[in-house]
C-alpha cells in the first residue's frame, strides 16, 4: 500500500492536458484504484496555462492538490515556469524538447531527473498533431506505471469509441500514439 | 413520482456537481430553482439533463434573490425543493434564507464556496462559512453540513432534505469549488436500500378544511407588530433548535480526546489534515484530528472535551479564521492554546499542515 502517485500536467489551453488527466483517472478508477483529478480553472474562457492535478493510489486520496509532484509534465514555455514550484528532490520533470528558447536555466535544477521528449515533433511528423496529448498520455503511463497501457486504451475506447466506429484509423492512430509516447520515455530513461 | 432512480448500488467516477444532482434525484427532490454562478453551474446543468427523464422540474430565475424565494414557495407548496449557489450569489440568497428561518421553511441549499469578498475568484475557498452559518438578519436558525468527499456530497445531499423537513430549519450542504470540479469515485445508492426513509413532505398552505374550524390555522409569519410577540416566537424557535442540536450535530475524529495537539479542519481541508495527522501518528507523534461535519450547530460538548484535554489546538482553514471564530465561541473558557494555519481563498496541502504541526508539537 504505497502512497498515491502525484502527477501535475501543464500546457497551453487547447493542448489537451485536462483530457489526458481525465482519461488516466478514469482508467485507474476502472481498474478499481482510487483516483482524484482536479483541473485548475479561472475566469478566462480560453488561453492561459492549463494545469491538471492527478493522484492515483490504492487508498482514498487526501487533499486534492499537492505541494510536490512525483512527476511533472510541462508542454510549453509558460507551463515550464508555472510548474517549477511542484518540483522537489524526488520529482521527475518531463518537458517537450521542441519548445523553443528553453535553456538549462529555465529548467528546474532540484529535480531527481529532468528530460525532454520530442512529442510535438513525433505528433507532427509521424502521426497527427491532434494526438499530441495522447503521446503525452503514453509518456505518463510509461514514466509512472500508475495504470497499465491496456486500461488506458480501454478508457480511450470508452471516450472516443463512437468516433472510432466511423473511422477505425483513428483508433489505430490513438493507440499508436500511446505506444510512441511510452517509447519516447523508455529511450530518454 | 417515477420509479427508483438508482436501481442498485454502483461505483461511479464524476465531478462533485454531478454528484449533487444525482444525490438530489436519489432523495426524490422534485424541483430545483437556480441562477447560474461558478463553480456550481453544473449542478443546474446536470439537474436539467436528469430532471425531464425523471419527472422532476427546474426553474431558472432572474437572480439568487428570486431563486431563494421561489425555493421558499416550493417548500410551502409541499415540494421537496432545493437551490444551489456560490459567492456573491450566496450573499443575495441570505435574504430569502432569513425568511425561511423566520417561517421555519425546510429549504435545502447547496453552496460551492469560491474566493471572496465579491467576485474575487471563481475557484475555491472556505470563506463562505460565516455567511452560510450566520448570514441572515437573525440568530442563524439553520443547519450546515460541511462535506469533504464525493461520497459525503451524495450522502449529505440526501440527508439535508430529511433534516430540513424533519426539524423545519433551512439546511445547507456547504462544499467548495474543488469539490465541485474534481472527479473521484463514490458509491451511489437508492436511500431505501440503506434503510434511509425520506421524511414525508406536506404543503404548508392550501390544506383541506376551514382554518380555525376544521384545523389549526397556519400562521407562517416573518412580520410582527409587537416586540414581545417576536421575542416569544423566537424563544420557541431557540428551544426547538436546542432540542434538535444533539440529534443533528456531527463530527469525525482521530484520537482527539487523548492527544496533546489536535488539528481541527472542516470540509475539503479536513482531507489534508487527516492525512497529515495519520502520517504524524504513524511516526509516533501525540497528535489528534477533529473535524466538525456540522458547522451549525457544532458538536459543542465534544469540542469542549477536546479543548480541555489538549495543550494546543491547530485550526486549519482556507479562510482567515471563519471556522476559528465559531470554535472559539464553542470552547470559550477551555484550557487549550489556539493556533492557526489560515490561507484564505487558497487550497491547503497535507504537506503544509504536517510542517506546521511539526513546528508546534
Amino acid at each position: 500500500m504505497g502512497r498515491a502517485w502525484k502527477i501535475a500536467l501543464a500546457g497551453e489551453g487547447g493542448q489537451g492536458v485536462q483530457s489526458v488527466a481525465q482519461i488516466l483517472a478514469e482508467a485507474a478508477n476502472e481498474q478499481g484504484r482510487e483516483a482524484l483529478y482536479i483541473p485548475n480553472f479561472g475566469v478566462e474562457q480560453r488561453g492561459g496555462v492549463s494545469v491538471a492535478y492527478l493522484q492515483i493510489g490504492d487508498v482514498a486520496i487526501g487533499a486534492p492538490k499537492f505541494q510536490t509532484a512525483d512527476i511533472v509534465v510541462a508542454l510549453s514555455d509558460r507551463a515550464i515556469h508555472r510548474t517549477r514550484k511542484y518540483v522537489g528532490p524526488e520529482t521527475v520533470f518531463v518537458y517537450d524538447s521542441g519548445i523553443e528558447g528553453i535553456t538549462d536555466d529555465d529548467l528546474p535544477d532540484n529535480a531527481k531527473k529532468v528530460f525532454g521528449i520530442p512529442a510535438l515533433e513525433v505528433a507532427k511528423n509521424e502521426l497527427h498533431p491532434r494526438v499530441f496529448n495522447v503521446i503525452i498520455m503514453g509518456a505518463v503511463v510509461k514514466a509512472t506505471d500508475v495504470v497499465p497501457e491496456e486500461k488506458v486504451k480501454e478508457a480511450i475506447e470508452k471516450k472516443l469509441g463512437y468516433k472510432f466506429e466511423q473511422n477505425p484509423k483513428l483508433r489505430e492512430m490513438n493507440f499508436k500514439a500511446i505506444e510512441r509516447g511510452a517509447q519516447l520515455v523508455a529511450e530518454a530513461l | 413520482m417515477a420509479e427508483k432512480v438508482i436501481q442498485e448500488e454502483k461505483r461511479v467516477f464524476m465531478t462533485g456537481n454531478e454528484v449533487v444532482a444525482w444525490g438530489a434525484l436519489a432523495a426524490n427532490a422534485e424541483i430545483m430553482y437556480g441562477y447560474p454562478i461558478t463553480p456550481q453551474n453544473e449542478i443546474m446543468h446536470y439537474w436539467t439533463r436528469l430532471a425531464p427523464k425523471n419527472e422532476r422540474e427546474f426553474l431558472q430565475t432572474e437572480d439568487e434573490l428570486s431563486a431563494g424565494f421561489t425555493t421558499n414557495g416550493g417548500v410551502m407548496a409541499g415540494r421537496r425543493a432545493f437551490t444551489a449557489t456560490a459567492g456573491p450569489g450566496n450573499t443575495l440568497m441570505q435574504e430569502p434564507i432569513s425568511m425561511a428561518e423566520a417561517m421555519r421553511l425546510p429549504t435545502v441549499t447547496i453552496v460551492q464556496q469560491r474566493g471572496g469578498p465579491s467576485t474575487a475568484t471563481v475557484i475555491y475557498s472556505q470563506q463562505e462559512v460565516t455567511l452560510t452559518t450566520l448570514g441572515g438578519n437573525g440568530e442563524g436558525l439553520r443547519v450546515v453540513y460541511s462535506t469533504a468527499t464525493h461520497q459525503e456530497l451524495f450522502d449529505y445531499t440526501i440527508k439535508a432534505f430529511n433534516t430540513a423537513w424533519k426539524y423545519r430549519f433551512p439546511t445547507f450542504v456547504l462544499a467548495d469549488g474543488y469539490q465541485a470540479k474534481m472527479r473521484e469515485s463514490l458509491v451511489m445508492y437508492d436511500p431505501a436500500s440503506k434503510g434511509i426513509e425520506m421524511f414525508p413532505t406536506e404543503p404548508f398552505v392550501g390544506k383541506e378544511g376551514t382554518p380555525g374550524v376544521d384545523r389549526e390555522p397556519g400562521h407562517f409569519r416573518n412580520t410582527y407588530n409587537v416586540e414581545e410577540e417576536l421575542y416569544d416566537v423566537l424563544q420557541e424557535h431557540f428551544a426547538d433548535y436546542n432540542k434538535m442540536t444533539p440529534e443533528v450535530a456531527e463530527y469525525k475524529e482521530i484520537g482527539s480526546k487523548e492527544s496533546k495537539v489536535v488539528v481541527i479542519a472542516h470540509g475539503v481541508v479536513a482531507r489534508g489534515a487527516k492525512a497529515a495527522v495519520e502520517d504524524l501518528r504513524a511516526e509516533g507523534f501525540n497528535v489528534g484530528f477533529f473535524r466538525p461535519v456540522t458547522l451549525r450547530p457544532l458538536a459543542v460538548p465534544e469540542l469542549r472535551e477536546v479543548a480541555n484535554n489538549a495543550d494546543k489546538i491547530l485550526v486549519v482553514e482556507s479562510a482567515n479564521g471563519q471556522m476559528d471564530r465559531l470554535l472559539k465561541e464553542a470552547i470559550y473558557g477551555c484550557s487549550a492554546e489556539m493556533l492557526s494555519l489560515f490561507k484564505p481563498g487558497v487550497g491547503i496541502t497535507a504537506e503544509e499542515i504536517e510542517a506546521r504541526v511539526r513546528e508546534i508539537v
